[in-house]
């Protein structure tokens, strides 16, 4: 296959690109997603999934079953933000004014 | 199979890979950096990578990050593209109540060079128009902006392997000891390295490799969750504290906490409460589609200060760990290389010595 061919439809993101990063000693999907965006698209690597990890198996010589899937996190479907919105009484989220002017602050 | 190097520099976050790079600028030094997985598999790579300076207090600490903000636009220069933006950030209250802390934090940040304007609500408005109208005011200073923390950490590393730096990758270090003046590094995959100087920066795990040396870095892991919108046309342009939209149009939202271990789920209580956060800042963002949820474990000392130096009773073994690193680490990355090849730093590190912690313990005054 070409090389300029892309697996990634979301994020543009073209086989070279790919082994490079696993020339780059990447091993893993996760490892190939944080160094290119493959992966992190609107589908959240629904698409592309198999199609890395076969070059990775390719590349590495292992069989498909040795490779691991990308990690898939929640919303697993596309959700919209406001209907996430719940009114809890305490937020595990904090204010960073807030640290900043209370006596002990380690916000960042 | 022994191999001997002069500094061996564990971990390779945005703090390890940046010391190694400072390191090797020089080219004086035989250098490896090794780390248990691939680079941006801990923290680094799950982080909302704010370079943040204005709410930072004591003042003391909020000079530090000015430094190291001041650095980028050179590091940049050095070792290419990180995207580094100065947006100017902003941090909102919504109680009029808050105005006169803020204008004691504007004081205070004031008496170290740092710039933090208190705004009104019409003024945050005018800034940016999408806030809610809710907002009391803010505090704002020109000095903050944000970073692509992947891009960082991956230059880093190019542009230190440059200067030939060694990597290990996938290479966990199971053992540290020190023998007759040098450290020797038991690896998984790799055999024993002999080092002369040791550099600890293995963020949240950093406990871990305290004990081979037995010693005690008193870090706790605060987990945060962090919410990823699709790809927006530009809604704002300041980095506000508590959210930022990338290059790309994704809006990357939350500041939450929580000591729960080394455990990097993400939870629907969280998910809950970060969206009200967005929707209380930019009431817009209810609209928004939302793709993805990422959670990282923040190590973060005990009194919230970092720990850089060398181990007092352990000659050569530095120890470099830190909340804020994407901040921090051109400004720790400088320090560190001028403590090792010069002895000494333009900036005194005394006040982020381990050191403070055990006279805490005494019963002794610290600061
Ligand atoms: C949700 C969230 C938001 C954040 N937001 C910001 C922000 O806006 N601005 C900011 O400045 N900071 C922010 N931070 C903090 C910042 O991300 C961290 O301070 C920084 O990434 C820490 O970098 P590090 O190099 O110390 O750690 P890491 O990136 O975790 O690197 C440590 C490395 O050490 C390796 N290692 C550990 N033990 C071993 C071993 N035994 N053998 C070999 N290798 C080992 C690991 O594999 C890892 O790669 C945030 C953090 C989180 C979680
Ligand atoms: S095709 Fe790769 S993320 Fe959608």
């Amino acid at each position: 296959m070409d090389k300029s061919t892309i697996v990634c439809k979301c994020e543009e993101i073209n086989i070279d690109e790919i082994e490079t990063a696993l020339k780059a000693g990447a091993c893993q999907f996760d490892d190939i997603k944080r160094l290119t965006r493959c992966g992190m698209g609107p589908c959240q690597s629904k698409v592309c999934t198999n199609m890395v990890r076969e070059i990775i198996a390719a590349y590495t010589g292992e069989p498909m079953e040795h490779i691991e899937y990308p990690k898939n996190r929640m919303p697993i479907k596309i959700t919209r933000l406001g209907v996430l919105v719940a009114n809890q009484e305490t937020s595990s989220v904090v204010s960073v004014f807030k640290e900043s002017v209370s006596e002990v602050d380690t916000n960042g | 199979m022994d191999k001997y190097v002069d500094i061996a520099i564990i971990g390779s976050g945005v703090v390890g890979s940046s010391i190694a790079y400072h390191l090797s600028e020089s080219r004086q030094k035989e250098i490896i950096v090794i780390d248990k997985g691939f680079p941006l598999s801990g923290t680094s790579g799950s982080t909302q990578a704010w370079v943040w300076v204005h709410n930072k207090s004591p003042s003391w600490y909020g000079e530090l990050s000015m430094y190291s903000a001041e650095l980028y636009p050179f590091l940049e220069k050095k070792i290419g593209d990180v995207e580094y933006k100065r947006t100017g950030g902003i941090a909102p209250f919504f109680d009029e109540e808050d105005r006169e802390k803020a204008l004691k934090l504007a004081e205070k940040q004031a008496e170290v060079g740092i710039k933090v304007e208190v705004l009104n609500r019409n003024q945050v408005l005018e800034k940016e128009p999408v806030l809610s109208s809710k907002i009391a005011g803010a505090t704002y200073s020109s000095i903050d902006g944000n970073v692509n923390p992947f891009r960082l950490v991956e230059l880093y590393i190019k542009a230190a392997k440059k200067n030939d730096v060694k990597f290990s990758f996938y290479n966990p270090v199971i053992d540290i000891k020190k023998e007759s003046g040098f450290f020797r590094i038991t690896t998984k995959n790799e055999g024993t390295y002999t080092a002369e100087k040791i550099i600890l920066a293995g963020g949240p795990w950093t406990k871990e490799l305290g004990s081979f040396l037995g010693i005690d870095i008193p870090v706790k892991q605060v987990r945060g969750q962090i919410l990823v919108t699709e790809p927006l046309a530009p809604l704002f342009r300041h980095t506000i504290a508590g959210m930022r939209q990338t290059d790309n149009g994704e809006v990357l939202i939350g500041y939450s906490k929580e000591e729960v271990g080394y455990d990097r789920r993400t939870t629907m209580e969280v998910i809950q409460d970060t969206a009200k956060m967005a929707v209380d800042y930019i009431p817009a963002l209810a609209n928004a589609n939302l793709v993805r949820s990422f959670s990282g474990v923040r190590v973060i000392p005990e009194d919230g200060f970092p720990i850089v130096g060398e181990i007092s009773n352990i000659k050569n073994a530095y120890l470099a760990v830190m909340h804020s690193g994407v901040t921090l680490s051109p400004l720790v990355g400088t320090l560190m290389a001028e403590l090792l090849l010069e002895g000494e730093t333009s900036i005194d590190l005394g006040r982020l010595s381990l050191d403070r912690f055990e006279k805490k313990s005494n019963g002794a005054v610290v600061q």
